[in-house]
């Protein structure tokens, strides 16, 4: 019966209708990924299985925030953070993988998951503890403390270990691949912290009136774009150096 | 991406909550705020200009300094006879320069569509500036009466045309060198993104200390850079104390000197502001620099590119 439980998407709602094709967008994604292990090298089987199980989390976030949306006309700020909480360590994952090749060790695996823990509490605190009517003074100390993070991952990402282990690689796929992925976190990634100043007390929200309503939709639509595109890159990688070895074995 | 444009956005992500949180800033803490930066950073990227000069031109040093002094005194007197020609002048010989520093490491010649991109880049940046902080520019013009004479240069509506102009402009020019391949897709996405950064960066960030994040970490720091690895390929400088003390003489001149003409004004022997002032000196020693660094650049940049420069 609770099938017939059928749920309304206001047609004046951007907001729940990302939600929605966010959760089903995320799903495909994850059936995609498992289904396309089977073509690819053993070596590039966990990545992409990684890249599965981070959009498949975040499927199933997505239809219980969805739900809880659709509820209560709220920001399901605690079911996000659970979510970014298990998908973003697993997007460091990513990097640690792609580069294992090239030697990274597992210290950098632990520094990047430290630096994005830190970036999630602090933003967590940062939203979830925000007396009410809003803090600037919270915010902006939490929103602070939670770039420290991202500023980590991504000086890693360019600079750091993750791109020079990349380029000492010798594989141009890899390189490219992580170049790719440090794009992501330049730019897709910045897409989050536009959320949280919109929050009550946060700054976009002080200064240009833009509301809790507004999170939602930016959350929803970066979360599309890091959490498929981030797997599709790592599939990309996968897909063209399992063909080449193909090729390299057929030639030989 | 380079490392000063990851330092560049740090900053700025770092600064806008914080100087949000401060509240209204005022010119004069702007101004107490970002001096000793611009002082610190700004001056020393231009006080070797003789030596990278000399370094490629048979002319000794003292008749170096001596044009460099009439063209100095040249500058004054048109800030003297017509301020507004001098003014406008040292907007457009800054936007050149500032897009010629930004994009010239691309290329290996520099072309009129280069130059018309690294003009169209400056006078963008700069529009940007000032329109996005007319309400500022407009009271410091109020509030001295030196600055008057430029109103009918920031109306409103003028500045806007020439900011969407000049951005459209330079979107075309970067959208087109990377169809001509003097752009890699990367370096197009990199340069739209860094555009992009800077004007938030002048709209959302007070005047002063906006345009101090990005001629410090975008600009002084990238020249900077490309003058000390110049040298040290070249065996001028063998350490990075050698290029301290290279560029210390001329830096603590200019810093001194500012200084002196800040003393003849608090003591009233000059009867204008310590903002005019500082605007003539910074204009008078823009022009002499841009001269030189557009030489520069014409040697950096026309033999086999330095990766490390990038």
């Amino acid at each position: 019966m609770d099938l017939l439980n059928v749920l309304v998407i206001p047609k004046d709602d951007p907001i729940a209708f990302t939600f929605f094709t966010g959760y089903m967008a995320m799903l495909a994604a994850s059936i995609f990924f498992f289904f396309e292990r089977g073509r690819v090298d053993d070596k590039w089987k966990l990545s992409l299985l990684v890249s599965a199980l981070i959009t498949f989390i975040a499927a199933v976030h997505y239809y219980y925030m969805r739900d809880y949306y659709l509820a209560t006309g709220e920001n399901p700020t605690a079911l996000r953070y659970i979510d970014w909480t298990l998908t973003v360590p697993l997007m460091c994952v990513e990097f640690y993988l792609l580069t294992k090749a090239a030697g990274a060790k597992i210290a950098l695996l632990w520094k990047l998951i430290a630096a994005s823990v830190l970036m999630l509490v602090a933003g967590y605190i940062g939203e979830a503890f925000n007396p009410e009517g809003g803090d600037t003074a919270h915010s902006v100390l939490w929103g602070v403390i939670s770039t420290i993070g991202y500023i980590y991952i991504l000086y890693t990402a360019w600079f750091g270990e993750v791109a020079k282990l990349a380029a000492a690689s010798n594989n141009e796929i890899v390189k490219k691949g992580v170049r790719t992925l440090a794009w992501f976190v330049l730019a897709g990634w910045a897409i989050y912290p536009i959320g949280y100043m919109c929050m009550p007390g946060g700054w976009l929200n002080t200064a240009f009136g833009w509301g809790s309503e507004n999170v939602d939709l930016f959350y929803n639509i970066a979360d599309a774009i890091n959490k498929i595109g981030f797997g599709l890159v790592v599939y990309g990688i996968a897909i063209t150096a399992t063909e080449q070895n193909k090729a390299k074995a057929k030639t030989a | 991406m380079t490392k000063a444009i990851f330092f560049f956005i740090s900053c700025l992500l770092l600064l806008l909550p914080l100087v949000f949180n401060a509240g209204e800033i005022s010119m004069s803490s702007q101004l107490l705020f970002t001096t000793p930066f611009l002082l610190l950073f700004g001056i020393p990227h231009g006080a070797i200009d003789n030596v990278l000069y000399l370094r490629n031109n048979k002319i000794k040093n003292t008749h170096f300094i001596a044009i460099y002094l009439v063209f100095v005194a040249s500058n004054i007197a048109i800030w003297i006879f017509s301020p507004t020609i001098a003014y406008v002048l040292f907007l457009f010989l800054s936007a050149y320069h500032f897009g010629q520093s930004q994009f010239t490491h691309y290329f290996d010649k520099q072309p009129s569509s280069h130059k018309a991109l690294y003009l169209f880049w400056g006078i963008s940046i700069l529009s940007g500036l000032l329109y996005f902080n007319i309400a500022e520019t407009h009271s410091i013009m109020v509030q001295h009466e030196e600055f008057a004479v430029f109103s009918p240069l920031h109306q409103e509506v003028d500045m806007l045309y020439l900011f969407l102009a000049s951005t459209l402009l330079t979107v075309s020019f970067i959208i087109y060198l990377t169809a001509k391949k003097f752009l890699t897709i990367e370096n197009m996405f990199m340069e739209l993104l860094v555009i992009s950064l800077v004007l938030i960066c002048f709209y959302l960030l007070p005047f002063l200390i906006g345009f101090t994040l990005y001629f410090i970490v975008l600009h002084s720091f990238k020249v900077l850079k490309e003058e000390y690895h110049f040298l040290d390929s070249k065996k001028e400088i063998s350490s990075f104390k050698g290029f301290i003390q290279l560029i210390a003489p001329f830096t603590l001149l200019s810093v001194f000197g500012i200084l002196f003409l800040f003393g003849l004004i608090y003591l009233d022997v000059l009867t204008f502001s310590y903002g005019y002032c500082l605007l003539i000196v910074i204009s008078s020693i823009t022009l002499p620099h841009v001269f030189v660094m557009n030489k520069f650049y014409g040697i950096l940049f026309s033999s086999k590119r330095s990766p490390e420069l990038v």
